[in-house]
C-alpha cells in the first residue's frame, strides 16, 4: 500500500513540473522517472527497504514520497543541465 | 469483385448468419452460471501429502476424475470441474443447496486406514501403553469421553521422535499453530510452518508458536456419536497402518442384519487378495492379544481388543475382535463391514466415497460460495434490465447524433446482439453476471467502432468528397484506429482470462468474443449497408448523415497551450487521492483479505443489535453486520450481510441455522468464504495481470506506432489506474476481483481514445512537414475531439445503465468502469498528447521547426500552423458545400487525399497552389534538389518534395473503370496514340 501511495505522490508532483523549465534529462519523461523513482526509493529507504502494508500506511507514509519526488526531479534536472552544458561545449569546439 | 458485388455478398452473409443465429437462439439452451441460477462453488488448492513430491498435472487430472465421479453420484446436472491456474480445482455445482454435503462429497480425500488400536495409542510419556485403559479408553476405545483436547494431544505428540516407515500414512511433518498461553490451536495441521501460522488471526500472531508432529505419529479425531456433531476430542496414535484403504473393494451401504445384528445402516466391503491376507493376520494378532490379556486385565469386555477404522484422520468406528469367536482372526473372504452410528444417508456417502477411491492429493478448500436460486434469478433479471437499458441508451445516442448513419449503426448493434447471443449458446459459454457486464460493455465497443468510422466518413464528406467516396475513404482510414484499439482490448481480455478467477474469466471471455464479433457487424456489415445505399436518396444530403458543415469549430482549442492547467488538475486530483489512500486506505473485500460473507433474509423485521446478539452466541461478536435495504425482490422483512473472519462451512451453517431459529428464514442463505491462500492468489494474479497488460500494450503501441508513442500511453494508463484506485480510497468503495477486471478493462478503453488521437497524429505528421509538433497535435486533437468525446459517451452510457440497474455486484464493477472511462478520456486528450508533444519536440527536426516558426512569428509558436501569408490554416477551409447540394461528384476513393486536402497540404508547406507554382516556375529557375545521399535526414521536407499525383493516370490507384473505358485504355496503349 505504501508503494502505491508513494507512486501516487510521485505522479501527482510530476504533473506540476510542466511549470518548470524543460531542462531535465530526457525532458518530461526524465522528470516522470525522477519523481516516481525518487518518491519510491526515498520511501523505501525510510522504511528500511520494506514496503508498508495496508495497516502500516498512513498520511505520513504517503507524504514521505514528497521529498523523494523532489530529490528525484532535482537529480534529473541536474543531469539535464549538465548534458546541455556538455552539448554547448561540443558545439563551441566544433565552431572553432 | 466489384464494390456492388462485394456489398451484396456481405449483406447476404449477414442475413444468412442472422438466420442461423436466430435458429440457434431459439433452439439452444442458455447455460447459466451459478451466480445466475444458484448453486455451490468450491475452489480447492491441491497440495502434496506430507513428504510427497508436488502434484503433477496427471495427478491433478486424476483428482478431477475422482471428483467428477463423486459429483455424478450426487446427481448434479451439468457440474463444472476444472483446473484453475497451476494448482487449483474449481468445482461448480448448479442447483445444489447444501454446501456442507457438497464439500463432504467432493473434497473428502477419503484416505481410509485400519489401525490396531491398543498397541498404537500413545500415552502421556509419548509411548504406547496397551494395557492402560486410561490411555486406550478400554471398552470405550475411540470414544470422545476417552479423548484429549487437541492442544493436549499435540503436547503428547510433540514428544514423539520422527521415524519414517513403509506403513506410515504420511512421510512428512505436520505443523500446528498454537497459543501456548491460551492453550488454543489454530487450524488442523498444515504442511509448512508458514501455512500453519496463516491460520492465526492477525491480532493473535504475536503469541503464536508452532508444534511439529513428526512422521510415525498421527492425531485422530474421536468417533462421532450417532446423533451429534464431530467431537473436539482427539487421540494420538503411532502411525503404523495395519491395512490401507486401497486394499478394500466393492463398498456398499447395507444394513446390519447378521446374527445379533442391530439392523442399523452399515458399510460393507470386500478385500483384495493382499488385503484379505493382511486382514486375517491383523485380526488374528488382535485376537491373540485379547486372549493373552485374560488374567492380566479384568475379564469380560475389558479383555477385548480393538481395531480402528480411520477416514481422513477421523475415527469412523473402533470395533472389537472377539478372540472367543475368532481365535484365528477373521476370514477376509467374506469381506467386512464398518459400523459407526450411520444414518442411511451417511452410510451411502461413505460407501460412495470409498467406491471412487481416495483422492491422490491433499485438498485445501480455499474458497466456497453458495448462491440461492432466488438470488440467482434476481441477479439475472437485473443483468437483463441493465443490458436492455444499455442498448436503448446507446441506440438513442446513435440515432440523435448520427441520424441515418445512426439507424444503420443501431441495426448493426441489434444484429450484433443476436450473433453474440447465438454464439454464447452455441459454444456454449456459461453466462455469469460478470459475463453479462462484458456483453453490455461490448455494446459500447461496437458503438465506438461505428462512431470512429462515421466521424471519419463525415469528415471526408465535409472535406469535399462525394457520399460514395466519403464512405469508402472513411471506412478505409478509420479501420486502422479501430483495429489497433480492438486488438488491445482483445489482448487485455486474453490476459484477464488467463490470470483471473472463474467469475472474472466469464467477463473476459464475453468481452473478447464480443469485440471480435462487433468488428464484423460494426465495420463490415455497416459498410456493406452504407455502400449499397450510397446512391440512395436517403443519404444523398450530407445533413442526413450529420455531415453538414458545422458553424465554426467549437473544439479548435490550443490544447497544448492549456495542457499545463490540465496537468495541474490531474496533479491536484492525484494528490488528494494519494492523501486519501494514506489516511483512509483501500477497502479491500474478502476476495483479497479472506473471510466469510453471509447474506440472510429473515422473516422478522429486526435490527443489527438483535442479529449481533445471536452471533455473539456463536462466538462472532466482532462480525460486521450490515442491514441491506432497497431490495424490492427480497422475500423477508429484513435482509443482512454479515462479514466475519474466514469460517468453515459447518460454522457458516451454525450461524445461518441460529439466525433462522431466532428470526425465521425467508430464503436460502447465500455465503462466500475465501481462505487466505485464495485471497493471496487473487491479489498476485491482479498485479501480474495489470503488469502483463501494461507490457503487452506498450509493446503493441511501440510496434504499431513508434517506441516513443508507447511511453505517454503508459503514463496515461498509470494515471487512470491510480486515479481509479484513489477514488476508491476516497469514497471507501470496496475493492473486489470485479474491480480488478474493471481496472484492466479501463486499460483497454483508455487506450481506445489514446489510439484515436495518436492515429490522427501519425497521419498528420507527414501531412504537415513544416509544422511544429505542438501544432500537429493541436490540429489532430481538434479533428478527433468529437469522436473521442462521442466514444466516451457511448461507453459511459451502458456503464451508467449497469450502475443504475445492475444490482450490487454489477454496480461495484460499473463504478470502477465509470471513473476509469472518464479518467481515460481525460488522460488521452490532456495527458498522453501533451507528454508526447513535449518529448517529441526535443527531437532535432522538431526543435529546428520550433525555432524557425518562433523566429517567423516574433518568438511565439502559434497554436495552429500558418500558411504562406501568415493566415491560419483551416483544415476545413474552402470545403463548404452548398446547403442541400447533392454530393455525387465522382472522385477517386482510392486516392489518399482529395484535391481540397492536397491544396491544404500545399498551404501547410508555405508554397503556392499548383497553378501559381507552375506560372512562377517560368520566371524563376527551378532550384536543383540535393542528391538524396547528401540530404540531412532531420531537415524539413521541401516544397518540391510534394507533388500532387495525377488523379487518373496511376493505374494501380485508379478505381475500377467501366468495361468500355478499360477497353479504350487498352486500345490507347496498343496504338500508342495519346488522345
Amino acid at each position: 500500500m505504501g508503494l502505491l501511495a508513494w507512486t501516487m505522490i510521485g505522479l501527482a508532483l510530476w504533473h506540476f513540473t510542466v511549470f518548470l523549465p524543460d531542462r531535465c534529462w530526457s525532458g518530461i519523461i526524465g522528470a516522470f522517472l525522477g519523481c516516481n523513482f525518487g518518491a519510491i526509493l526515498f520511501g523505501l529507504a525510510i522504511h528500511g527497504f520494506a514496503v508498508p502494508g495496508q495497516n502500516d500506511t498512513d498520511l505520513i507514509t504517503a507524504l514521505e514520497g514528497v521529498p523523494g519526488a523532489m530529490i528525484g526531479y532535482g537529480l534529473m534536472y541536474w543531469l539535464g543541465v549538465r548534458q546541455e552544458a556538455r552539448a554547448g561545449e561540443e558545439d563551441e569546439l566544433l565552431a572553432t | 469483385m466489384s464494390d456492388r458485388q462485394r456489398n451484396l455478398f456481405v449483406l447476404l452473409l449477414v442475413a444468412g448468419l442472422l438466420l442461423a443465429s436466430a435458429v440457434a437462439v431459439a433452439t439452444k439452451p442458455t447455460k447459466l452460471g451459478l451466480d445466475l441460477q444458484g448453486g455451490v462453488e468450491l475452489v480447492y488448492q491441491v497440495k502434496p501429502r506430507a513428504g510427497q513430491p508436488a502434484p503433477t498435472p496427471e495427478t491433478i487430472q486424476r483428482t478431477i476424475d475422482v471428483m467428477r465421479e463423486r459429483v455424478d453420484q450426487l446427481g448434479v446436472a451439468e457440474p463444472e470441474i476444472q483446473q484453475a491456474g497451476g494448482d487449483q480445482i474449481n468445482v461448480a455445482l448448479p442447483d445444489v443447496s447444501n454446501l456442507q454435503q457438497a464439500i463432504k462429497q467432493v473434497g473428502t480425500v477419503a484416505q481410509l486406514a485400519f489401525y490396531d488400536w491398543e498397541p498404537t495409542v500413545i500415552g502421556p510419556d509419548g509411548q504406547p501403553d496397551p494395557e492402560n485403559a486410561a490411555v486406550t479408553g478400554g471398552p470405550s476405545a475411540g470414544d470422545a469421553s476417552a479423548g484429549l483436547t487437541l492442544y493436549d494431544a499435540l503436547l503428547r505428540a510433540e514428544k514423539r521422535p520422527a521415524k519414517v516407515e513403509p506403513d506410515n500414512s504420511r512421510d512428512g511433518n505436520l505443523y500446528f499453530a498454537v497459543d501456548r498461553d491460551a492453550k488454543k490451536v489454530y487450524g488442523l495441521g498444515e504442511e509448512t510452518e508458514a501455512e500453519a501460522l496463516q491460520n492465526v488471526p492477525a491480532a493473535k500472531k504475536a503469541g503464536a508458536s508452532v508444534i511439529t508432529v513428526k512422521p510415525d505419529t498421527v492425531i485422530l479425531r474421536a468417533q462421532k456419536p450417532a446423533d451429534g456433531p464431530k467431537p473436539d476430542r482427539w487421540f494420538v496414535l503411532k502411525d503404523d497402518v495395519a491395512l490401507a484403504g486401497k486394499e478394500i473393494k466393492d463398498p456398499e451401504q447395507n444394513f446390519d442384519q447378521g446374527t445379533g445384528g442391530s439392523g442399523q445402516p452399515i458399510v460393507t466391503f470386500s478385500f483384495s487378495d493382499q488385503g484379505r491376507r493382511t486382514w486375517e493376520s491383523v485380526t488374528k494378532a488382535i485376537a491373540q492379544r485379547g486372549q493373552e490379556s485374560v488374567g492380566i486385565l479384568q475379564s469380560g469386555d475389558q479383555t477385548l481388543q480393538h481395531f480402528a477404522i480411520v477416514l481422513d484422520n477421523e475415527l469412523v468406528s473402533s470395533p472389537t475382535i472377539d478372540y472367543r469367536q475368532y481365535p484365528e482372526g477373521i476370514d477376509g473372504r467374506n469381506g467386512s463391514q464398518i459400523e459407526g452410528g450411520f444414518t442411511i444417508g451417511t452410510a451411502q456417502e461413505l460407501a460412495n466415497i470409498l467406491k471412487t477411491g481416495a483422492l491422490p492429493v491433499q485438498l485445501e478448500l480455499i474458497s466456497s460460495s453458495q448462491v440461492s436460486a432466488t438470488l440467482g434469478r434476481q441477479a439475472l433479471n437485473q443483468g437483463l434490465v441493465a443490458g436492455v437499458a444499455g442498448f436503448i441508451v446507446v441506440a438513442l445516442f446513435l440515432l440523435i447524433f448520427y441520424r441515418v448513419l445512426g439507424v444503420i449503426a443501431v441495426a448493426a448493434l441489434a444484429v450484433y446482439g443476436v450473433y453474440f447471443f447465438a454464439l454464447i449458446k452455441s459454444i456454449p459459454v456459461v453466462l455469469t453476471l460478470p459475463g453479462i457486464a462484458g456483453l453490455i460493455l461490448t455494446l459500447g465497443v461496437a458503438a465506438d467502432a461505428n462512431i470512429v468510422i462515421f466521424e471519419r466518413v463525415k469528415e471526408e464528406i465535409r472535406g469535399g468528397r462525394s457520399i460514395a467516396s466519403g464512405i469508402a475513404t472513411g471506412y478505409k482510414k478509420g479501420l486502422s484506429a479501430i483495429i489497433d484499439a480492438n486488438v488491445v482490448i482483445v489482448m487485455v481480455a486474453f490476459i484477464l482470462f488467463t490470470l483471473a478467477t472463474a467469475g472474472v474469466q466469464g467477463f473476459a471471455l464475453t468481452l473478447g468474443l464480443g469485440v471480435i464479433v462487433s468488428l464484423f457487424t460494426a465495420v463490415l456489415a455497416t459498410q456493406a449497408i452504407l455502400g449499397a445505399m450510397s446512391k440512395s436518396r436517403f443519404i444523398s444530403n450530407p445533413s442526413a448523415l450529420g455531415a453538414e458543415k458545422p458553424k465554426g469549430n467549437r473544439f479548435r482549442l490550443d490544447y497544448m497551450g492549456y495542457s499545463k492547467w490540465f496537468f495541474s488538475a490531474s496533479g491536484v486530483i492525484l494528490l488528494v487521492c494519494a492523501l486519501a489512500l494514506g489516511s483512509k486506505g483501500i477497502n479491500f473485500g474478502i476476495d483479497f483479505e479472506s473471510g466469510t460473507r453471509i447474506n440472510v433474509e429473515l422473516k422478522q423485521n429486526v435490527d443489527e443489535n438483535k442479529v449481533r446478539g445471536v452471533l455473539r452466541g456463536e462466538g462472532l461478536a466482532d462480525a460486521k453486520i450490515q442491514k441491506v435495504t432497497g431490495n424490492k425482490d427480497a422475500k423477508g422483512a429484513s435482509q443482512f450481510q454479515i462479514s466475519t473472519d474466514n469460517l468453515r462451512p459447518l460454522e457458516v451453517s451454525r450461524v445461518t441455522d441460529a439466525l433462522a431459529e431466532a428470526f425465521g428464514s425467508a430464503n436460502t442463505p447465500s455465503s462466500t468464504s475465501i481462505g487466505p491462500t485464495f485471497g493471496q492468489t487473487v491479489a498476485n494474479s491482479a498485479v501480474i495481470a495489470i503488469l502483463a497488460s501494461l507490457f503487452v500494450i506498450s509493446a503493441y503501441i511501440a510496434l504499431r506506432f513508434e517506441p516513443k508513442y508507447a511511453v505517454p500511453v503508459l503514463i496515461a494508463l498509470t494515471h487512470d489506474i491510480l486515479i481509479t484506485a484513489g477514488v476508491y480510497a476516497l469514497v471507501g468503495q470496496e475493492v473486489t476481483t470485479a474491480t480488478v477486471a474493471a481496472l484492466l478493462t479501463i486499460l483497454g478503453y483508455s487506450l481506445y481514445d489514446t489510439i484515436i488521437v495518436f492515429d490522427r497524429i501519425r497521419e498528420n505528421v507527414p501531412r504537415m512537414p513544416r509544422a511544429a509538433f505542438s501544432q500537429i497535435v493541436n490540429r489532430s486533437m481538434s479533428e478527433v475531439i468529437v469522436r473521442s468525446l462521442a466514444t466516451t459517451f457511448s461507453t459511459a452510457l451502458p456503464v451508467l445503465a449497469l450502475l443504475l440497474f445492475g444490482g450490487e455486484t454489477l454496480q461495484a464493477f460499473a463504478f470502477a468502469l465509470l471513473v476509469g472511462t472518464l479518467s481515460g478520456t481525460y488522460s488521452s486528450i490532456f495527458i498522453a498528447g501533451p507528454v508526447l508533444t513535449l518529448w517529441k519536440e526535443r527531437e532535432t527536426v522538431y526543435r529546428r521547426r520550433h525555432v524557425r516558426i518562433a523566429a517567423e512569428n516574433g518568438g511565439v509558436v502559434p497554436a495552429f500552423a500558418t500558411g504562406a501569408a501568415n493566415e491560419q490554416i483551416d483544415p476545413d477551409a474552402k470545403r463548404k458545400l452548398r446547403k442541400g447540394q447533392r454530393v455525387t461528384a465522382p472522385d477517386d476513393p482510392e486516392a489518399g487525399v482529395s484535391r481540397e486536402e492536397f491544396e491544404e497540404l500545399v498551404r501547410d508547406l508555405h508554397i503556392d497552389p499548383v497553378p501559381q507554382r507552375t506560372a512562377a516556375a517560368k520566371s524563376k529557375p527551378k532550384p536543383k534538389p540535393k542528391p538524396a545521399s547528401v540530404r540531412d535526414e532531420s531537415a524539413d521536407a521541401m516544397p518540391e518534395d510534394v507533388v500532387m499525383p495525377p488523379a487518373r493516370d496511376d493505374s494501380a490507384a485508379a478505381p475500377k473503370r467501366s468495361k468500355r473505358s478499360s477497353a479504350a485504355a487498352k486500345r490507347r496503349g496498343k496504338h500508342g496514340r495519346p488522345r
